[in-house]
């Protein structure tokens, strides 16, 4: 500390005057702290959504190709994977509500109506997929057919968010998990499984150690 | 005599205080449009309700937020937000206390790092 810069010592009295360079820093760390608290934690959601992903469809291929060391009948894979993206999402829904909460006007519709697109979105495959498997698709179909939906909605909702929220990790996300759909879908089934598994849940990860890494760095 | 006590009667007695500043600046990371609950600001900024309702009043004088009552089915709920004049006199404080600092850092600092920050 350089002699020509007095500092006042720190005090707890509420209404004692501040050293400008404190009342600077002090403004800067409040800001971005109100900041972090109010908006729901990037490595948190993408960390559980890449693990449902890389576990979930890990499990689903296995009992697909009777590869790897666990096997589970496809039933329980289904349950599994079902239960794993349930967890995922009662996780999203809870945490999302928590930093969200008290807060209105502007930014909490926008949430609002954010979060309503993926319902919406999640709720139109569901039909398009009762309706493909009462068709007569054959399982074949059916198997790329739900991923490839899924990894659509998913892509184009980040790249939105990506673009309403100026966040370049979350639009990066959203190009990565079309191309990994894109790829797993070429694939095929059961192959799309693995893909999905790797590329779409490893990215899950790797955004989430990115946006990790430059939190501490910022 | 330091230039900083020289200059400091300048500042904003309103805002430059530690509370009121953190309050201001929590205040100020809302969007633009948005209000937040008083029991969800209580929590964020670690204060106690009558210490956040006697900070916010007098912040409220000046005319830099508004407090608005109104209810939620049947329980009342209050919402604080930045009037446009208190983020300006936020925004104003800000500038003031970087120019309070730009000689004092500017004789300080090395002239390879020139940045204020």
């Amino acid at each position: 500390m350089d002699a020509s810069t007095p500092r006042s010592s720190r005090t707890t009295d509420d209404d004692a005057p501040l050293d400008p360079r404190d009342a600077l820093a002090l403004l800067e760390a409040e800001h971005t702290r109100t900041q972090r608290q109010l908006e729901p934690d990037a490595r948190l959601l993408y960390g559980v959504w890449g693990a449902a992903w890389l576990v979930g469809f890990l499990v689903l291929w296995t009992s697909a190709t009777g590869r790897g060391p666990l096997v589970l009948p496809a039933p329980a894979a289904g349950a599994t994977f079902a239960l794993l993206l349930g967890a995922a999402v009662v996780v999203t829904g809870v945490h999302s509500a928590r930093r969200l909460a008290g807060v209105r006007g502007t930014s909490s519709t926008q949430g609002a109506m954010y979060g309503w697109a993926w319902l919406l979105g999640f709720g139109c495959i569901g039909s398009i997929l009762v309706a493909t498997g009462g068709s007569g698709a054959s399982p074949e179909v059916m198997g790329v057919l739900s991923s490839a939906l899924s990894g659509l909605v998913v892509g184009l909702l980040y790249l939105a968010g990506g673009a309403m929220w100026q966040d370049r990790a979350q639009y990066s996300l959203g190009v990565w998990i079309l191309v990994a759909s894109a790829a797993g879908a070429v694939a095929g089934y059961p192959t799309n499984l693995l893909v999905m598994s790797l590329l779409g849940g490893g990215g899950f990860l790797v955004a989430a150690l990115v946006v990790a890494v430059r939190g501490r760095s910022a | 005599m330091t230039a900083e006590e020289v200059a400091l009667p300048d500042l904003d007695p309103v805002i430059h205080a530690p509370a009121r500043l953190r309050l201001m600046a929590g205040l100020a990371a809302l969007g633009d449009d948005d209000r937040i609950a008083f029991p969800r600001l209580q929590k964020l900024q670690d204060l106690t309700a009558g210490n956040l309702g006697a900070h916010l009043r007098k912040l409220e004088d000046a005319g830099y937020v508004a407090v608005e009552k109104t209810h939620q089915g049947r329980t009342p709920a209050t919402y604080v937000s930045l009037t446009r004049r208190g983020r300006q006199a936020l925004e104003d404080h800000t500038a003031a206390l970087r120019a309070l600092l730009e000689p004092v850092t500017a004789r300080a600092s090395r002239p390879d790092d020139p940045e204020l920050r």
